[in-house]
């Protein structure tokens, strides 16, 4: 699982890599609002830790920025005692939950945990991006001229691609959450997958595009 | 295979048939769409190139359905309305192993100088609503017979196995009544024709993905 954290206080930041990791994390950094927003674009994770008080550009602007450009992934945010009202405002521009500050590691480790949960369960039940829906129940891809039944790890690779539209997402970590069931599941899988995704998009008239490729990683852009 | 016997120019009175003097030029207009297709496929066996047909049919439509389908339109029973208004008295199913291979069918059949091209739907692009999916071209060919020639449209259908398979199970459920749970079955037919079309989908990428990595 890779987060990114977004924190400005860099001793604080250091420690809280350090028991991530330790924890079996994979963990990105930024010190400031404007390198998470650039980094979380670029990039997928399965969660972001974002500190509200930061220097450029504050934890809600990110946040903001994010949820407008149909980023989904689960975000908890971090603030100090004073800040109630930026925390309500932050859950109502949806982010996740919070942790107010000082907190206690393993407190933070249970909502990191809790963060995960909430990505494996609680996603809406329709995806849009352009003009391609992706129904969760039926594992159906859809656009105005036809649908297609997708098998599960091509629901849960189109997911994962709709969920980061315009990232760059590494093979590895592609592996890791597509195929975390088998074992010793073979790296070229993803290519062979990205074609038949490709191939239906293609089929289906899609305004949205995969492409990458084993080295760089996998995106998916949608024309404007 | 059992469509040679059908694609025979039956030797009968034709006068008895409800197509009478038109039933020759009929049976040869198909005739004459097969013998393209042989061709093409005796190409592709020179070539060394794998084959885009997998197997066809040809059929006349029978009097009993021809009149059936007259009166459903609300067209007189004659010949004329038979052959004029409707365009399927001559019918031939082109089955292809993969979804290219359609295209690269119809592109062969539209490339015949003697085919006019009448009308064409591409149901694969846009699948109808319960989830039929083929190619449907209507053509007209001139058909000789004793010397003598008649202009005769006739409907040509491509799909590949997988749809074919969908579709006469689709046949089946449409003339049959008091089916039970029919709703249901319908829904689950157009899911099948859903998960068929993403299956030929995928067995057409790993054919691509092996034919370039060669």
């Amino acid at each position: 699982m890779r987060l990114l954290l977004a924190e400005d206080e860099v001793e604080l930041s250091n420690a809280l890599v350090a028991i991530l990791e330790h924890s079996n994390y994979e963990v990105d950094t930024a010190f400031d609002g404007e390198e998470a927003l650039k980094k979380c674009l670029s990039k997928s994770y399965d969660g972001i830790i974002l500190d509200i008080m930061m220097p450029k550009k504050d934890g809600i602007e990110v946040l903001q920025g994010l949820r407008n450009q149909k980023i989904t992934t689960p975000i908890l945010m971090l603030s100090a005692k004073a800040e109630v009202s930026d925390r309500i405002h932050g859950l109502d521009m949806g982010a996740d939950d919070y942790l107010t500050k000082p907190f206690a590691m393993g407190e933070l480790l249970a909502r990191v945990r809790a963060m995960k949960r909430r990505n494996e369960e609680f996603t809406a039940e329709k995806q849009v991006c352009g003009n391609v829906t992706l129904a969760r129940s039926q594992f159906e891809m859809t656009s105005e001229i036809a649908s297609f039944r997708l098998s599960k790890q091509e629901f849960l690779l189109m997911e994962l691609f709709m969920s980061n539209p315009g990232c760059s997402i590494p093979v590895s970590q592609i592996m890791e959450r597509v195929w975390k069931e088998e074992e010793e599941p073979d790296q070229e899988l993803v290519w062979v997958y990205v074609s038949y995704l490709q191939k239906k998009l293609q089929a289906m008239e899609a305004s949205i595009v995969i492409n990458g490729n084993q080295d760089l990683g996998y995106q998916m852009e949608v024309f404007v | 295979m059992s469509m040679e016997k059908e694609c025979n120019v039956k030797h009968t009175e034709y006068s008895d048939s409800f197509y009478g003097e038109y039933e020759p030029f009929l049976h040869n207009a198909g005739a004459f769409i097969i013998q393209k297709i042989e061709e093409l496929l005796i190409k592709k066996q020179v070539q060394n190139i794998h084959k885009p047909i997998e197997h066809y049919k040809m059929r006349v439509k029978s009097e009993e359905s021809m009149k059936e389908k007259l009166a459903r339109k609300e067209l007189p029973i004659t010949v004329s309305a038979a052959l004029q208004q409707i365009h399927d008295a001559v019918g031939v199913r082109i089955v292809c192993p993969f979804v290219d291979d359609v295209y690269e069918v119809v592109k062969m059949l539209k490339e015949q100088p003697e085919i006019s091209i009448i009308n064409e739907k591409d149901y694969i692009r846009v699948p109808k609503e319960n989830g039929y999916r083929s190619y449907h071209l209507i053509i007209k060919v001139s058909a000789t017979y004793l010397d003598e020639q008649k202009d005769i449209f006739m409907e040509i259908q491509l799909r590949t196995i997988a749809m074919d398979c969908w579709a006469s199970l689709e046949h089946q459920l449409k003339y049959k009544h008091n089916i039970k749970h029919q709703e249901l079955l319908v829904k689950e037919l157009k899911r099948c024709a859903d998960e068929m079309a993403s299956t030929d989908l995928n067995l057409q990428t790993i054919r691509d993905l092996i034919e370039d990595s060669n």
